[in-house]
This record gives C-alpha cells, structure tokens and sequence, in this order.
C-alpha cells in the first residue's frame, strides 16, 4: 500500500466520522465553555455597569444597577493606586523572574553534570517547595520574617549583627519575591533539567574532543538546545508574576507596608470583597488580563518559531 | 498502567457520586424547622446544642465562619446571588448598616417581645435600630474598652497606673526610659476597630445621618487629637508600631515587652491563650481619660445577630435569638463557654458573678467592667464601613512606618476623603 | 585506537568530583529545606513554647499537638484533609480524562476550526483564576450548586495547559502507523484512545495527573469563594481561617502550624513514589527535533 515515499503524518486525512473529533473535544469544549468562556462574557458584562444607590440607602430597593458604559475602564486606568500596583508588579516581575530562572538554569546546569555530588538529594530538595501551597509558605516565611520569632534574628544577634527588618519598607516587596523565588525555582529546575537529560550525549561527543571545558559546552551547547523550555517558563513565570496575590495577602497583617491594594490583583480582591464592587473588580480584571495577553503575546511572537518547533 | 488507572477513575468517579449523593441535603419535608447560622464567637456551637436538645422542632445548624469581613463578604455575595445564605447571621455592630443597606437582613419589630430594648443599654440598642424604628438584630455581647497593663512591671519600676491620656503619655516616656526594650503598647494599623472606639471615647463619630443623608466626620477635632496623640508617642519612640494580633506581638505580650494594652473587655482570652504564664500578673483599669469630670469609653468590637433576608422562617429564628441572647442559662453559657461579655445587662448579672483564673488578682473584674459599659459613648457607622477600614489600614500604616505625628493626622485626612468620596460615588446622599 | 586511548581520560576527568558544583546545589537545597525544617521543629512545640522559645531548638509535644489538632471541633482538620484528596484526585482523574482526549483529537485528527479550537483553549491559560473564581460563583449559585463538593469540582477538571501536554506528548508518543494500523483492522476511535494511545502516552497522562492534582491540592481562591461550610473546606481554606482565627485565639497558631506540616507531607509522599513518572522534558516542546 505504501509502495511509495510515505506522506508526512499530518498530511493524511483521517476519512472517518468527521464528528469523532469534536466528540473527543466535546467534554473539553463544553466544560470551557461554562466555566470560562461563560465566566469571562460575565466579567464582561459586569463590567460595563455599575451600582446606584438613593438617598440613605438602608430601604429595600434603594440599589440599582445602571449602565455605565466605559466609566469604570477610565477610572480603573487612571486609579493612582492601580497605575503603583502596576508599576511596583513590573518592577517585581522584572526582578524576580530573571533570578528565578537564572537559578534554576544553574541548577538544572549543576545537575546535569556528572562532577557534581548528591545530585538526587539536591534534586528532590530544590523540588519540595513546589508541595507546598502559597498560602503555606507565605505563612511559613512569616515566621521566618518577624523579629521577635525568627531564627535568622536570633542568629544575627548572637553574631553581633544587625538584620533590617524586611517587613518594613520599600524591602518588604523583596521579602513577597523571596517567597515566591522559593516557591518556584525547583519546579522550573525541574523542566529545565529534564529537557538537558534527553539531549543525547553524543552531541557533547565532538564538543570534549576539541577541548572544551564543561563551562564552555553548557554556555554554547546545551543552552541554546533548551531554550524552548526556557522561553516556556519565562511565560508562565512572567504570568505567574503578573498575577501575585496570596504572598502579599498572607503578609499583609505582619506589616504596615503591604497595603491592601499592593498588588493588582489585591485591587481587584479589595474592590470585589471589601467594597463590594463588582463591577470596577470586573473592568480592572479584563484589563489585567488584556495586558496579560498582550505581553505574552509579544514575548512569543519575537521567540515565536523557537518556542513551538517540532510539534507532531 | 492503563489498566489499574482506568479502574481507579472509574472507582472514583463511582464513589465521589455515593459521597456526593450523601453531602446534599434531603428535601426539606414536615417535621422540625431547619435554620442555618453562620459566626465565629468561639464555642457557640456548644450553646446551640443545648438548644437543640430542649427545642426538637426548631433545629439550629452552626456553621463556623471566618471572623469578620470575610463573612459578610460571603453572606452578601450569596444575597446577590440569589440563595445560600444562613438564615440566622452574627452580625458585628459596625457592619449592621452595611448589611441593611445591601438588603441583607430582615426587620424583626414586628416579630420581637416588646421587652426587649429595655434589657440592652441605650448605645447598643441604637446600633441595631440605626435610630428608626425597626430593629435589624438583637445584640448579643458588646466590647466595652478599658487599659490593660501588667501590675507586676509597673510595681518593680515605681509607676502608677495613668488615669488620663497626658499621664499616660508620661508613664510610656518613663517605661521606656527605664527599660528600651519595653512599650507601654503599641499603634496597630491593623485594628481599625480599636482606633475607632479610641476615638469614640474622643466625643467623635464617624457618620452622622441628617435626615434622608449620611455625613461622614472622621477627621473631627476630637479624632484629630487621638491621632495627632498616638503619633506624637510613636514618633518619640516611646510607644511601638507594630501591628497587634501577629506572632511577633504575641511573643512580646508572652516575654514583658508589651506592658500594657489597650483593648476591651474580651481581653483576658486573648491575653491568656497569648501569654499563658503571665496569669495573675495583670491589672484591668479603665481608659485613660481625656476629661476626668466626665468619664467616658469606647467599644472595641461586640456583635448582634440578625434574620437574613433569604430565610424563611423569621419567626423561628428570632425565637432562638432571643433565647441565645436573652435567656439567663444561654447568657451564662455564652461567658463561661465563648467568653463573650453579654450586652443584656439584666440576664447577664448572675453569670458574671464570677471573675476567672486569669485574672485571679482582681476578683471585682466584671463589677468594674461593669461600671465602664455605663459610659460608653454614642457612635453612629455608616454604609461604607469597609471602605473606612481598608483606608485606615492602608493610610495609618504608611503613617506608622512613617513614625511622624504629621503624618498620622494627613491619614485621618485620606481617610476622610476616601470614605466620604465612596459615598458620593456609590450615590448615596450626603450632606 | 586513538579514540579509545583519548575516552581514557576524558571520563576520568569528568568524574572528578566538583566541590564547587556541589557546594552551590547544596546550598540551594539548604535555601529550600528551611522553612519545612522550621515547621517541623515548630510543630513539637506547644502554644506557650511557640513564641518563647529558642527557634531551632525542638520541643517534645509534636504528638500532643497533632492529636490536638485532631481533635479540634472533633476532627474536622482529617475531614479538611479527606475533602483535599477527594477534589485534589478526583478533580485530577477527570481532568487527565477530559485533557487526554482533547490533546488526542487535536493531536492526531485533523478537522477545520481545529486550530481556532486550540488558540481559544490555550488563551484560557492566561486567565488569572483568581478574576474567574467570582463569576464561576454567580453562575453556579444560579443552579443553586454553590457550597457543595460540585462548585469546587466542576470548575477545575478543565485545564488548558493539560490540553496543551496532552497534544504534545500524543504526538510524541503515538505515531500516526500505530492508528492507521490499528484502523484498517477495524478498530473504532474511541476504542483506539483506550486501547491504544492512552497505555502509549500513560507517562504523559500520569504527568498531566500529577499537575492538576498538586495544582488543585494548592488552590486556594476557588474553594474559598464557592464554600461556606468548614466541613467542605480543603486544607488551604481550612488552615488559613484558623490562621485568621488564631489572631484572636492564639492557642490556634501551634495548631496551624501543626496543620501546615501535615499538609505537605502527603504532596511530599506523592512526589518521592512518583518521581519518576514526571515526564516533564516533552512539556517544554521537542527538543529532539
């Protein structure tokens, strides 16, 4: 049947029941469709309106909801607290996410190479915090923070040294990316790692005969072999950024720097929750999200080819 | 692989229903009245069990809330919604007119005894009328504030307890003095609750309704000098400026390095889950005062419990509230089960009889407590009180870590403008 | 000859032991073990000892404490547990389910509006779930599903990313002669996903399991916003209401951190079986191109 060159798998159409696929697709769609494409067109909505009220408004039926058309797009744009939580988010995710993958990239390096020592133990420790849940570690490295109960003061003292206080302060949003440094490194240690084990090592072959140094194979060879996953984590680390909230939400009570609204996404919590404003909560979290996207966007587009190479 | 894994997503696809079938309720039928109640006061749920013994055809479910905020975040997400909510809520005075004004709790004057206002103090009673004629929830127990301070320090270094705010300035300047690692307190940007009714205590109140239209006066002459005092000590570094209720200021109430506390009269369960070995070592006097001729106090706290608007059974619910808030073995259950401190002065009077361990050295604890509820001052809260609070934590918290007495009164301004531009925003009417 | 003389050498060389590259991954490791070396000391200290004592100085009621915290309000930290697990495995088996079968017809299928159908399902990664949580709530209390075992459920069994995994590791793990084989003896599709491609891609699918499944484990907002009743709570929802509440009754707080420690260890457990399941390499593209 196939006396000649075989056709290239994606070129062969599959002649059955056109319906098979959308019916493996079906539970996916449908379930996407109620639980996000709905939720979305909502938020949406919600977020073209907003909530009126008459006189003292303690009657029932003193509350309306109005149309107010891009009312709470211009406000959320030109909030004075939103446009600092943004501003402070970039700043943080420009700090963070380079450091993050920079150490991770050294690890996943580190574990690669067959001079280095413990390398399993190493391995499963950098991964554990991935186990643990934000809320936790955040709660964890309260502790960990505070004066009065922390080792690391304790330490410091005994040495005669004086340690700032990192809640206090514009530091406090480096005590938020620590945490978030702990908690993420492993899992991108991880990726990246597992994409240098599958490089055959015959490629590294040729590179030691001509004498290159381990140093010098990482840097020219392995790197840019991986740099797929290491445009994939960018991504998700860049999105994960952008969206940081429960770090700074556990701390908030130890600290009088975090305030409630340190963050865009404690903006759109504290509007939605504690003002009981769904509708700027709704405009301020479309517009997260259009930024969101766009930036990824942008970042694929400029990496494009080499991030989605050789799909089947 | 497959195989086991395909089993095992069938076995629990097959079991999560069984479970799930079991969670949902059964359809409600004929037989004994079901309510729900959401709240937080500890071990309530104690005392809703002696309820449910006595009363078969009125069954009380009690479902432990987070304190505070979140809860009637949820309660008001689920009256938007549509369903979910309790029918029988806990309800913290401040957020009464919240509540109201989001149509989330009923009108109980036509259901309640009409004995009842007289057995809860005129302030307290107000918060739950809001000064009209409907009651939107009966009180339960109130937070009357008094100072706190550990007797043993004060004796070892010769200070004697302050009875006005300028002595109380003067022992905090000697305090730390003597010892620097020692505070009298501490400004916590964290509690507005407790700044509040310091203010209160001032003469201030926060919103004012004139007929059909809120005012809002939070940076009042009387609020102004509670600020302008507290920033004066932190910024002489005499009083800290930590947050309270984090493991950091529990380690120093435990080790003696906060001396003192300003707080209410619920403080003893805070103080003796904090600070354990401390018992017997502390002495409740009232606030300092600002006009010793003319004492007065503020409330730190305290709730009532309210019918929301999606129940069904108001009058089997205000039936329970009664008993829980009103009845002489409920009220004692409350102190000695919840710790809470009754607003219903005239049932409340036997269960309090009774001072406990932790303050062993000071038997006459709730006689006093007592005298100091008489004087606590009017406060009206107003329908943002949220927005109030989320400003006091964000402006003071810049303020305290500014340690500048500038800087507190500037965030009673923001706080002012934010609160009272919410009000004209949301569209209610303001004078 | 002269290759066999030079690998000598070489391999020798790269074996030597590296004190540096050690010393750096173990103290990345030392960074990482610490606070879980601090929740476990903290954990066998009681609520008096907690704030007095010396920090990495271990105390001896780690027992008491956890069968205090068992025995809180009559176990309902076990319950918190037990409803982890059942959203965190069951969430995760439906999930794989759905994910399998999506990445499978849009690996090997080919069909118009097949890739708009992935462009839209992948830009649902770059949805915060935080901003979702609050809609999702609205529509389920519509059908009166919220604060039940469903409303946490429901929402999270589809995940895009799993999709995008499960598409990738079909067509790395299923090759096309495989189906077209199994096809011309008659096989119908659905029975070549079970029979076939599913036990083909089962490290891809046991790895989509494990994502989703520490992914809801750790999830916090959803449950928060959907559930109103502890007893339906998980452990992140659960511990940080005690956390709130331990602020005002600080005997929670040796509670809490008690909880915290035993919250991981599962996760913890789970990990170390399963290591070597965690076929992460095909997530990041194919790097045998």
């Amino acid at each position: 049947m196939t006396a000649l060159a075989p056709t290239p798998a994606s070129r062969r159409r599959v002649r059955r029941g056109r319906a098979v696929p959308w019916l493996m697709l079906g539970p996916a769609i449908v379930l996407f469709a109620v639980f996000m494409a709905a939720p979305i067109a909502y938020t949406l909505v919600l977020s073209f309106q907003r909530s009126v009220v008459t006189g003292l408004g303690l009657g029932s039926g003193s509350r309306s909801t109005v149309f107010a058309g891009l009312d709470n797009y211009v406000a959320a744009l030109g909030d004075p607290d939103f446009l600092a939580s943004a501003g402070r988010v970039g700043l943080y995710g420009l700090v963070l996410v380079p450091t993050m993958l920079g150490l991770a990239l050294l690890f996943a390096l580190l574990l690669d190479s067959r001079r280095t020592r413990l390398r399993a133990f190493s391995r499963i420790t950098i991964f554990l915090p991935y186990a643990v849940p934000a809320v936790i570690s955040s709660l964890l490295w309260g502790f960990l923070y505070l004066p009065a109960v922390s080792p690391f003061y304790d330490v410091a003292d005994a040495l005669g040294i004086r340690l700032p206080e990192v809640l206090s302060g514009d530091i406090v949003i480096l005590a938020v990316a620590n945490i978030a440094l702990w908690g993420g490194v492993g899992f991108n240690m991880i990726i990246m790692y597992t994409s240098l084990r599958s490089i055959p090592s015959d490629i590294y072959e040729a590179a030691t005969l001509d004498g290159a140094s381990e140093t010098q194979i990482a840097l020219r060879i392995k790197i840019p072999i991986i740099l797929p996953s290491l445009i994939m984590t960018a991504i998700f680390s860049m999105i994960a950024t952008l969206q940081v909230f429960a770090e700074p939400t556990t701390l908030k009570p130890l600290s009088n720097s975090i305030s409630s609204v340190f963050t865009p996404l404690m903006k759109v919590y504290r509007d939605a929750f504690t003002r009981n404003d769904v509708y700027s909560a709704s405009a301020t979290s479309i517009v997260i999200a259009v930024v969101t996207f766009l930036l990824s966007f942008v970042f694929l587009r400029v990496v494009q080819r080499r991030a989605f190479g050789g799909e089947g | 692989m497959r195989t086991p894994f395909r089993v095992g997503v069938g076995a629990t696809i097959a079991a999560t229903a069984l479970v799930l079938a079991g969670c949902s309720g059964g359809p409600g039928d004929s037989g004994p009245v079901e309510l729900t109640y959401w709240g937080w006061a500890p071990n309530i749920e104690k005392v809703v069990d002696v309820w449910n013994a006595e009363h078969p055809d009125i069954q009380v479910t009690f479902v432990k809330t987070d304190a505070g905020d979140p809860a009637v975040t949820k309660l008001l997400t689920a009256i938007k919604a549509g369903n979910g909510a309790p029918d029988i809520m806990q309800a913290e005075y401040q957020k009464i007119p919240t509540l109201v004004a989001s149509d989330a709790v009923l009108d109980l004057a036509d259901t309640i005894d009409s004995g009842l206002e007289g057995k809860f103090s005129d302030g307290v009673w107000s918060a739950v009328t809001l000064g009209s004629d409907a009651v939107y929830a009966i009180p339960q127990d109130s937070g009357p504030m008094m100072f706190y301070y550990r007797e043993d320090i004060f004796d070892q270094l010769g200070l004697q307890v302050p009875t006005t705010w300028d002595e109380y300035a003067e022992v905090a300047r000697a305090l730390h003095a003597a010892d620097p690692s020692k505070y009298l307190g501490t400004f916590s940007s964290a509690d507005a609750g407790q700044f509040a009714g310091l203010t209160q205590q001032a003469g201030a109140s926060w919103w004012s309704i004139d007929g059909n239209s809120w005012g809002v006066d939070i940076d009042s002459a009387a609020a102004q000098k509670v600020a302008g005092f507290w920033g004066g000590l932190v910024e002489e570094g005499v009083i800290d400026n930590q947050p309270q209720y984090t493991p950091e200021w529990n380690a120093a109430l435990a080790d003696g390095s906060q001396v003192g506390w300003v707080s209410a009269v619920w403080a003893p369960g805070v103080l003796s889950g904090n600070a354990p070995e401390t018992a017997g070592k502390w002495r409740m006097a009232p606030l300092p005062q600002w006009d010793s001729s003319a004492p007065a106090t503020g409330n730190w706290g305290g709730s009532a419990t309210a019918v929301t608007s999606q129940s069904t059974h108001k009058a089997e619910a205000v039936e329970f509230m009664t008993w829980l808030n009103t009845d002489p073995e409920a009220v004692g259950q409350l102190v000695s089960v919840s710790g809470l401190y009754p607003a219903d002065v005239v049932d409340s009077a036997e269960a309090l009889s009774k001072p406990f361990d932790f303050f062993s050295n000071q038997p006459d604890f709730y006689e006093t407590a007592a005298e100091i509820a008489g004087t606590v001052s009017p406060f009206t809260y107003g329908p943002n009180v949220n927005v109030a609070y989320s400003a006091f934590n964000d402006e003071f918290g810049k303020a305290a870590e500014a340690k500048s007495k500038q800087a507190f009164i500037d965030a009673l301004a923001a706080m002012q403008k934010i609160t009272l531009d919410d009000l004209v925003t949301t569209g209610f009417a303001t004078k | 000859m002269a290759i066999a003389i030079d690998r000598g050498p070489v391999s020798g060389r790269r074996d030597r032991a590296s004190v540096v590259s050690t010393a750096i991954l173990l103290l990345g490791a030392l960074y990482c073990l610490l606070p879980l070396a601090w929740v476990l000391v903290a954990s066998t200290k009681d609520g008096g000892e907690l704030f007095t004592t010396n920090t990495f100085v271990p105390s001896g009621s780690l027992w008491d404490n956890i069968v205090e915290l068992g025995s809180y309000r009559g176990g309902l930290f076990w319950r918190w547990m037990l409803n982890t697990a059942l959203y965190a495995g069951v969430g995760a088996a439906l999930s794989t389910v759905v994910s399998g079968l999506a990445g499978f017809a849009l690996a090997r299928y080919e069909f118009r509006g097949k890739g708009a159908v992935f462009t839209v399902l992948l830009a649902g990664v770059l949805v915060p779930g935080v901003i979702l949580a609050i809609p999702q709530y609205f529509l389920l209390a519509q059908i009166g599903l919220t604060n039940t075992y469903w409303s946490v459920l429901l929402p999270q069994i589809i995940s895009p990313y799993g999709i995008y995994l499960a598409r990738i590791y079909t067509a790395a793990s299923v090759p096309v002669d495989v189906i077209e084989a199994a096809r011309t003896d008659g096989a119908g599709d659905f029975r070549i996903f079970w029979r076939i491609a599913v036990p083909m891609m089962s490290p891809g699918l046991v790895t989509i399991f494990l994502f989703q499944f520490v992914g809801i484990w750790n999830n916090f907002m959803l449950p928060y916003i959907m559930l109103g009743s502890d007893t339906l709570y998980p452990i992140t929802v659960g511990l940080s209401g005690l956390l709130n509440q331990g602020s005002t009754v600080p005997a929670l707080y040796s509670l809490v951190i008690t909880g915290a420690l035993l919250s991981i260890v599962p996760l913890v457990v789970l990990f170390l079986v399963l290591q070597r399941f965690w076929r992460v390499d095909l997530s990041a593209g194919a790097v045998k191109a």
